[in-house]
């Protein structure tokens, strides 16, 4: 136990506080758990198949689907601040890049793990690059997802190689420091991957010709679900952020950002929230009036199914749109923490909703005659591996901010210290 | 994904999807590349431990990164811009020009204006016939005591400057010393002699970056003052000095104290 004390005490930054060690262990025990019961679940589920969940060959997206759309729409924070600081060259929002990319790292590595529960047979998941369906939308956020993953991990290492012990050792340091150069260049590769995945998670649902509630149309081979979902993964992506950071200042009991940062996020979230509500509502509007129309349906017969009523649709919209982007872009409310948190969970929660909605509604929704209105409750396996998922990315988060300089320390070389 | 692999097309579509793909792989693969070539490069050129020390430096508290010319009380409130190297320092001049306040040093740790400091807790001692030799400073003595293991580099190997001069254990704590000056290892001692390291210059020696003269009392001040502090007991309430000066075998003597902290801060590990 004590050597357990000294090492935890030697991982952490000279000068940082950090909670007691066994305090730290005890808020890892549940989450640990709830990883342990998530692996049992999802080797379940390899074992003995998809048999093991409530999906089924129309059911085929559930609550795993779910959980990656969210996932990845709420990761976007990563790839997007990335291109803020390093593109953009907005350095005051430096200091929460480090806890950005740990976000996206569990966001995205998250995501994959679960697709390939979901997809099953792991052995054969070289299948999907060796022999591409170019035609296909999961192609390119297979290729993309993948690619951005191991993006993450390379913008992940220097913070990873920045702790204590890891400095110790000079090849490390110099990598760590090689590496930080060429960082905005894997920012500009991150943002190109992600805008092309984010659309085509979207453009997934816009091209379902069979499933008419969600069918759009679009601009050249993309529908408009395509722009929609990077337009709302842009707009959430610093929401989340915003949220995981006062999450963790509350845990901490410290401040981690400076109000400005938040104030920023929270400007740029709101403006692009406020576009994204602007085009879904237009999006919306041609589709009850002409796309759906044409192929011969009322689109108001789709909101006759409860629970999914058509009050949904306007709660996606309003509460959980229009209203958020007032309070985050408004002088008066941005200024405001409480109305810019307040905001970023509407928001967040709005777009949960939209690719709820998208996912399991489109489903639900009978599209034949004979069709009847199927009712999904995912099996204990996969709420297991869904909240094991979720808890991985707890501790991972936890583990960074404990060990790794997440806020502020972002400064890598003095600015006034050249390296030679 | 190849033209052999059963499935690829011909198609536009086809081409342009995997040319993406395949330029994305390689902008992945050459930056991780990349930075391992450059990393080996550092190493190759004999820059990686200037890099290490300046990128250690610039995680320093602002505290440990006071210019020496605010050491002397020549200048009120400095940061130093160039990681402690002043051979390099374009205001050295004119800052050494004003006068140096004097401050008196009566802790028990004793200092020579025959040597030079290094902020390491180190001492140069330029010898007659060219060689430069290297010590512990009282200071670090008083912390350490007689270390458990001492590890001493090879004659003949090269030393870098503000790179690891020798490393020594104490109580499971791993003492990495920081060597003042860049020289290849002529002669090796401990700390029965008094002094570890005797070094041959690479170049000639310009040891202008090293304390001397008035600027080692204010510096050795700001040392004790920082110990006071780390041995202090938490949520202490204000007390009176009572002088005394500093123990020898601080480690020994003191085992509870945060020693974590303070051979990091005495050190100049980041």
């Amino acid at each position: 136990m004590a050597d357990l004390l000294l090492i935890d005490r030697r991982l952490i930054a000279r000068g940082v506080t950090r909670s007691s060690t066994l305090r730290f262990m005890f808020w890892l025990v549940p989450w640990v758990a709830l990883v342990a019961l998530g692996v049992y679940a999802a080797a379940l589920c390899l074992y003995y198949g998809l048999n093991q969940t409530h999906m089924d060959n129309r059911f085929a997206f559930g609550m795993w689907i779910y959980l990656d759309l969210g996932m990845i729409a709420m990761g976007a924070g990563a790839f997007f601040t990335g291109f803020l600081v390093y593109i953009l060259k907005q350095e005051d929002l430096k200091p929460i890049l480090n806890s950005a990319v740990v976000v996206g790292l569990i966001c995205y590595s998250g995501a994959v793990a679960v697709l390939m529960v979901d997809v099953g047979q792991p052995l054969r998941a070289w299948f999907t690059f060796w022999h591409p369906n170019t035609h296909s939308m999961l192609t390119e956020v297979t290729f993309c997802i993948t690619c951005y993953l191991f993006v993450l991990i390379l913008e992940y290492l220097p913070v990873l190689l920045r702790n204590r012990q890891m400095r110790k050792v000079p090849s490390f340091l110099v990598f760590e420091y090689q590496l930080h150069k060429m960082v905005p260049v894997l920012a500009g590769l991150g943002a190109f991957l992600s805008f092309f995945h984010q659309g085509s998670l979207g453009g997934l649902y816009g091209v379902l010709r069979g499933r008419p509630f969600a069918f759009r149309q679009g601009f050249a081979i993309w529908p408009s679900t395509f722009f929609l979902f990077i337009l709302s993964a842009l707009a959430v992506g610093p929401s989340f952020l915003m949220l995981v950071t006062a999450t963790a200042e509350t845990l901490a009991g410290r401040r981690l950002a400076l109000p400005s940062v938040f104030r920023k996020l929270g400007f740029i979230s709101g403006v692009l929230l406020g576009i994204y509500v602007a085009a879904k509502a237009i999006d919306t509007l041609i589709w009850l009036n002409v796309t759906s129309r044409a192929v011969g349906f009322s689109p108001w017969d789709f909101y006759s199914y409860k629970p999914f009523g058509s009050a949904l649709l306007f709660l996606e919209i309003v509460p959980l749109g229009l209203l958020p982007a007032i309070l985050l872009t408004l002088p008066m409310t941005n200024k405001k923490r409480g109305w810019v948190l307040c905001g970023a969970a509407l928001a967040c929660s709005g777009v949960l909703l939209n690719r709820f909605i998208l996912t399991v509604q489109t489903l639900a929704l009978p599209t034949l005659p004979f069709d009847d209105f199927l009712q999904y409750i995912p099996s204990w396996q996969e709420v297991a591996t869904f909240t094991g998922v979720i808890a991985y990315g707890v501790i991972l988060y936890s583990l960074s901010y404990r060990y790794l300089p997440l806020f502020g320390q972002a400064k890598g070389v003095d600015k006034n210290v050249s390296v030679g | 994904m190849f033209p052999w692999v059963d499935g690829f097309h011909w198609s536009p579509g086809h081409i342009i999807f995997l040319s993406l793909f395949f330029v994305v792989v390689l902008t992945i693969v050459s930056t991780f590349a990349r930075a391992i070539w450059r990393t080996a490069s550092d190493f190759r050129t004999h820059h990686a431990a200037e890099t290490c020390w300046r990128l250690n430096f610039a995680e320093l508290p602002e505290a440990e990164r006071r210019c020496r010319h605010e050491l002397a009380g020549r200048l009120d409130n400095r940061i130093c811009p160039n990681a402690f190297d002043c051979r390099h320092c374009a205001q050295y001049a004119e800052f050494a020009a004003l006068p140096a306040k004097a401050a008196s040093l009566q802790a028990g740790v004793s200092f020579s204006s025959d040597l030079l400091y290094h902020r390491g807790h180190t001492w140069v001692r330029p010898e007659a016939d060219g060689a430069l030799t290297i010590g512990l400073d009282e200071l670090a003595q008083h912390l350490i005591g007689r270390p458990d293991s001492v590890q001493l580099p090879a004659q003949g190997s090269a030393v870098e400057s503000n790179g690891v001069a020798w490393r020594m254990t104490k109580n499971g704590h791993e003492i990495q010393v920081r060597a003042p000056v860049d020289g290849t290892v002529v002669a090796t001692g401990g700390d029965k002699q008094g002094w570890y390291l005797k070094l041959r210059p690479h170049h000639p020696v310009n040891l202008r970056h090293l304390l001397r003269d008035a600027e080692v009392p204010g510096w050795l001040a700001g040392e004790l003052d920082r110990l006071q502090l780390q041995f202090s007991t938490p949520n202490a309430q204000p007390c009176l000095a009572d002088g005394g000066t500093l123990m020898s075998d601080l480690m020994d003597a003191m085992p509870a104290a945060d020693w974590d902290a303070v051979l990091a801060a005495t050190f100049l590990q980041a």
